[in-house]
């Protein structure tokens, strides 16, 4: 199992960049708002110092009414250009998102198969789930103060310097000491960091697997068990987050120690100024209130480090998964010329031995025909390679006698359908479910199409009928239920070609019956490659393929097969409980159509 | 336990560490307070004199201050930490410990519903214990300030502290679109982040229809949805910020204005003045913090109310007290029972006895296996084991004579062998019995993921080798072979011959394989017994039990 990809910093920024770069005005615009917002809020600080000035060179009540006039009109024009600005910066970064997630999950649902067979489903599900989450919440909820923090830093430094250059230099005494609590913080609490999200992972997993399979813990009295990982993991992840704090409180105390080390640099060093009469009082006063201004934007930053850096873990696992190779459609030739099928000595491997062997098999138009064998003979392998889905490691599909690799997986696709084992309920309205096959399909159409699989009527007494909300949150489908949707979208996506393998032993005798009758109507007219899981399913077909390591052993049809005894007749005996020659044993099955 | 008891006895629970921590964090708000006063004082006496030992003096102070102030935070901070710590583990597995409570619960919650209790609502109620240190912090703050601005001027130091909660009130007055704006946001968000994931678990079902571009097409509708949703609540989020920043700056200026006129005059030191506009701007700190505990107290009680509800649900059923399982008696006996589609069902299962039930409809054979594990409400007839009516015994005698393994195995973290839970000399034969042989190589690999990574048929047989293993004096098995093959569900049913023979076995299935290996069978169909036999006899006589054991 591989994990996918993550994208080192640099790609990870040209991504962005290029994002970027597809709003330029707006991106422009919204960098010069927001700096005119960080600017405007610099004038208050300033003004107080030459109040300061006014008052001890005595001057008159008109300059008081200037001062007064001046920070009022800043706080309007910062008020104005930070709402202005939040907005502007925001419609940049969640455009850039949701473009970036638009891409990332548009890629995972192209993932050619072989890939997604080697690739864990969690880190899939965390990447398009998880990843994407933790960069929205970062962007929408820290992004904002980051960006207005920082711009606040750097045009306040820069407001230091322009009241006197030695108070500046004296301001700056705090940086090296913010740095050095930065570089004694970050890799001591990193690790403490990783370790503290790993036994979160396990305290959730010990708490899952105990509520998951409760009835489990209560058969088999596992309780005290279960209860003692849930405590020692809770445990342990409780003291993590104990030490990480720890440490987190030691970097505070350091950022203390750098506010201090700058306040102290600039007052002592405005004393000397203004002994020296190199600065007004005024300008010490400004320069103090600028530097005590700062304590917040910098605090913010540096504590809002972690959140960046997860952040931008996330962002680089979204786009490492932008950067798996894709898969390129062939060039446009002919389609398909007919609803057939055609195998030609195909073989196939998962990196080991072959599991398919040498098998060439044709289905006419319209023909249905059953795989038979035990499990591990290559039955599912086969169907998923006649489906296109999968590419053989040897020899060549054929749809309507042109090459699958030629038509591409669209084209493909549109000609051939595969209904897999997995059966998924797609969250959302029952509707919605099934439109997933066709959109443009009208409320009619997909009525039409679960009343052929017979699953209308149990629709309808659904309680919102079609627009009933199942999957996961939603009213739960049984497993025969969810198998007629399986169908009803195959029979809206109407493919001239179906592959079918797919399981209906749970769903319990009846229901495994209802479910053959709906597989038959939904594959009418179709040419039909159906794993036959049951023994109803291979004696409805036309004509029985028995596969045994991967190869074909016997073909023909159910009598044909059952009277020459071989591999198919040994299998039908032990599929029906009875061995051969006992009085039980039955040769044809009393009701078998029904 | 009410939603108010929680919390206190939360805060009950750690009244040392809070004490100590309310007390530092506090002294902390205070010394933050204190800074723009000492800035005034620093100016007005060092500064504006241009006189050494005043500056060596303030130096001195400023020193003591900051020292104060970093290690109030410091140790202050530690100890509330430890108490929110320790007291989210302890909801946390009390939670656990109620759900996994052998009586069973009564909650009507969802897995994935009671994980987010046990974790993100035991974090979220401890922060009780932040918002109070939050609010006490952010009072001796505006205690500070008041008294300092009173000592300056008492009629600028009313003004201003009239002035400042006014003006943050008033910002505060959008809070509601805001919040309201922003869970919309959220939910938006974990829409869409929900789709992603389902649409992703769906993949190979959509790839074999080909319905990609159509899941991709949804998922950007849903993707735009939140980018405006979330436009909406950074708009509103961007307004109130602005507003902030202007009421505040407007705010200021009045102050600077009065305060200015009053140093004109003479009426305050040029040192009051900054101390005066320091604490203007310093003051709305404590009054925003004092909003934002009230929001995460908000957040704790909401939290506090669902850990509560399932902490005070009932068990699903009362425990017995008769501890009497006779071993002449039958072990299973159902005499007329009724639950759910069951209607009037008898059925004795005799000691060392196999039994075979096939069920038309799945709904009768959960109804049966909810009855048989003793956890059925409200079910009317009776319900024997070894004698005893199932509700009147004791429910670890109970659970040490039936044990009920359903066909979805739940595995847990560790290897097979710790997942098979008995060490036995017999492992290994269990293992080719339940037709798990395969795995006996495998027994100390780790499981991942639960056992997710094994197939459904591996699972199944280790469920099985795990129910024989603990050798239960009545074992019920439901479908324990749908994801097996029927050569292996051959051996697996002479195997659990084999291996129970002479212990009583009920087991729920379809298959003919099984079946054939009971002693007898016994048929429901609409929630009744229509008839009962031998395998064999049954497949020769009667044409719906064939078509329903046909495979």
């Amino acid at each position: 199992m591989n994990l996918l990809p993550i994208a080192g910093p640099r790609a990870t920024w040209s991504l962005l960049w290029s994002e970027i770069r597809k709003l330029p005005v707006l991106s422009i615009v919204a960098a010069i708002v927001i700096t005119g917002g960080s600017a405007a809020g610099l004038v208050a600080p300033w003004a107080l110092g030459v109040l300061v000035d006014d008052i001890s060179g005595g001057a008159d009540r008109s300059a008081i009414v200037q001062v007064v006039l001046l920070i009022g009109g800043a706080a309007l024009l910062t008020g104005l250009l930070t709402a202005l600005g939040v907005l502007l910066v925001a419609r940049v970064g969640e455009t850039v998102l949701a473009r970036i997630r638009e891409k990332v999950l548009d890629r995972v649902l192209q993932l050619p198969a072989p890939v997604l067979d080697k690739v864990r489903t969690g880190d899939l599900l965390s990447r398009v789930g998880d990843d994407v989450a933790t960069v929205a919440s970062a962007l929408t909820d820290v992004g904002p103060m980051l960006l207005g923090a920082a711009l606040t830093i750097i045009l306040t430094v820069g407001g230091l310097f322009a009241l006197d250059w030695r108070l500046g230099l004296a301001g700056l005494l705090a940086v090296p000491m913010y740095i050095w609590a930065l570089r004694w913080y970050l890799p001591r609490s990193a690790p403490f960091y990783s370790q503290e999200r790993v036994a979160m992972g396990e305290r959730s997993e010990a708490i899952i697997a105990s509520l998951r399979g409760s009835a489990t813990v209560r058969a088999y009295q596992l309780e005290d068990v279960q209860l003692a990982k849930i405590d020692a993991t809770s445990a342990n992840a409780r003291d993590l987050s104990i030490r990480v704090f720890r440490y987190f409180s030691f970097f505070t105390s350091r950022i203390n120690h750098a506010e201090f080390t700058g306040l102290a640099g600039i007052l002592v060093a405005g004393f000397f100024l203004v002994r020296a009469d190199a600065v007004t009082i005024g300008a010490v006063t400004a320069a103090a209130l600028y530097f005590h201004r700062l304590f917040n934007p910098i605090g913010a930053v540096l504590m809002l480090f972690d959140e960046v850096q997860t952040a931008a873990a996330g962002m680089a696992r979204l786009a490492g998964v932008l950067e798996m190779e894709q898969i390129t459609a062939p060039p446009p030739g002919a389609g398909p010329a007919d609803a057939s099928i055609e195998l030609v000595g195909i073989g196939h491997a998962y990196d080991g031995p072959l599991v398919v062997d040498g098998v060439s098999l044709r289905l006419e138009p319209g023909e249905r025909v059953a795989l038979v064998g035990a499990s591990g003979a290559g039955k599912t392998t086969l169907a998923a390679l006649a489906a296109g889905v999968l590419t053989p490691t040897a020899g060549v599909v054929k749809l309507g006698g042109v090459d699958v690799q030629a038509l591409g997986e669209d084209r493909t696709r549109a000609q051939v359908a595969l209904l897999s084992q997995e059966v998924h309920v797609f969250s959302g309205t029952l509707a919605e479910d099934v439109r997933l096959a066709r959109p443009e399909a009208t409320d009619a159409a997909i009525e039409a199409a679960l009343e052929t699989v017979g699953a209308l009527a149990w629709v309808r007494a659904l309680p919102d009928g079609l627009e009933t909300v199942v999957g996961e949150e939603g009213h739960q489908l049984t497993g025969a239920q969810s198998q007629q949707l399986a169908f009803a979208r195959l029979v809206l996506a109407d493919p001239p070609v179906a592959v079918l393998d797919e399981a209906t032993a749970e769903a319990g005798s009846a229901g495994a019956r209802e479910l053959e009758r709906a597989s038959v109507a939904a594959t009418a007219g179709r040419t039909t490659l159906i794993v036959a899981h049951r023994l109803t399913q291979a004696e409805q077909a036309d004509r029985i393929v028995v596969l045994d390591h991967g190869r074909v052993v016997e073909t023909g049809t159910h009598t044909a097969l059952l009277a020459s005894g071989g591999r198919y007749a040994q299998l039908w005996h032990s599929w029906t409980g009875f061995k051969p020659g006992e009085p039980g044993g039955r040769t044809t099955p009393a009701n078998a159509s029904t | 336990m009410s939603t108010g008891e929680l919390l206190r006895r939360a805060i009950r629970r750690h009244r040392g560490r809070m004490t100590v921590g309310i007390l530092l964090t506090a002294l902390h708000q205070a010394t933050e307070a204190a800074v723009p006063v000492t800035i005034g004082i620093f100016v007005d006496q060092a500064v504006a004199s241009g006189e050494l030992m005043p500056l060596v003096w303030c130096v001195v102070m400023l020193f003591a201050l900051f020292a104060v102030l970093s290690n109030a935070w410091k140790l202050g901070a530690r100890q509330i930490v430890r108490a929110i710590e320790f007291e989210t583990h302890e909801l946390r597995l009390e939670i656990a410990q109620r759900v996994l409570d052998p009586r069973g619960q009564r909650t009507g919650l969802r897995s994935g519903e009671l994980l987010s209790i046990a974790t993100s609502d035991a974090e979220k109620a401890a922060l009780v214990m932040r918002a109070l240190s939050l609010g006490c912090a952010a009072g001796t703050a505006l205690l500070v300030s008041s008294v300092s601005l009173l000592l300056v001027d008492v009629p600028l130091g009313i003004g201003v502290l009239i002035g400042v909660p006014l003006v943050v009130l008033g910002i505060q007055g959008l809070s509601p679109l805001l919040t309201r704006r922003t869970s919309t946001q959220q939910e938006a968000v974990a829409q869409t982040t929900a789709l992603a994931t389902d649409l992703v678990g769906g993949l190979r079902t959509l790839r074999g229809i080909g319905a990609q571009h159509n899941a991709a097409a949804r998922y950007r509708r849903s993707s735009q949805d939140t980018l405006r949703a979330t436009l909406r609540a950074v708009s509103t989020a961007g307004l109130q910020d602005g507003v902030s920043i202007a009421l505040s700056g407007l705010l200021l200026a009045a102050v600077a204005g009065v305060a200015g006129w009053f140093a004109l005059n003479g009426r305050i030191s040029i040192g009051e003045l900054i101390t005066v506009v320091g604490l203007a701007q310093f003051i709305a700190e404590p009054v925003g913090t004092l909003g934002y505990a009230s929001q995460v107290l908000a957040g704790s009680r909401a939290s506090a109310g669902r850990l509560a509800s399932v902490l005070s649900s009932p068990p699903l059923v009362e425990s017995g007290t008769t501890t009497v399982v006779d071993p002449a008696q039958p072990l299973l006996q159902l005499d007329g029972v009724s639950y759910k589609t069951l209607a009037d069902v008898d059925l004795t299962l005799r000691p060392g006895e196999s039994v075979g039930v096939l069920c038309y409809d799945p709904r009768d054979a959960d109804a049966l296996l909810t009855v048989v594990a003793g956890r059925a409400l409200e079910y009317s007839g009776a319900v024997r084991v070894g004698g005893t009516a199932i509700d009147e015994l004791d429910i670890d005698v109970l659970r040490n004579t039936v044990l009920l393994e359903r066909h979805e195995t739940d595995l847990f973290e560790g290897t097979l062998r710790t997942n098979l839970l008995v060490e036995s000399p017999s492992l290994e034969r269990v293992m080719t019995a339940a037709g798990a042989a395969d795995l006996i190589e495998e027994l100390d690999r780790p499981l991942a993921d639960r056992g997710q990574a094994l197939s459904g048929g591996q699972r199944q047989r280790l469920g099985l080798a795990r129910a024989l293993l603990a050798e239960p004096p009545l074992l019920v098995l439901h479908d324990p072979s749908t994801a097996v093959d029927a050569v292996t569900e051959e051996l697996l049913a002479e195997g659990l011959a084999e291996v129970r023979s002479g212990l009583t076995t009920l087991v729920l299935t379809s298959s003919p394989a099984l079946l054939g290996k009971m002693d007898r069978v016994v048929v429901l169909a609409d929630g009744a017994v229509v008839t009962e036999g031998a395998h064999a006899e049954l497949a020769e006589t009667d044409a719906t039990y064939q078509e329903a054991v046909l495979r």
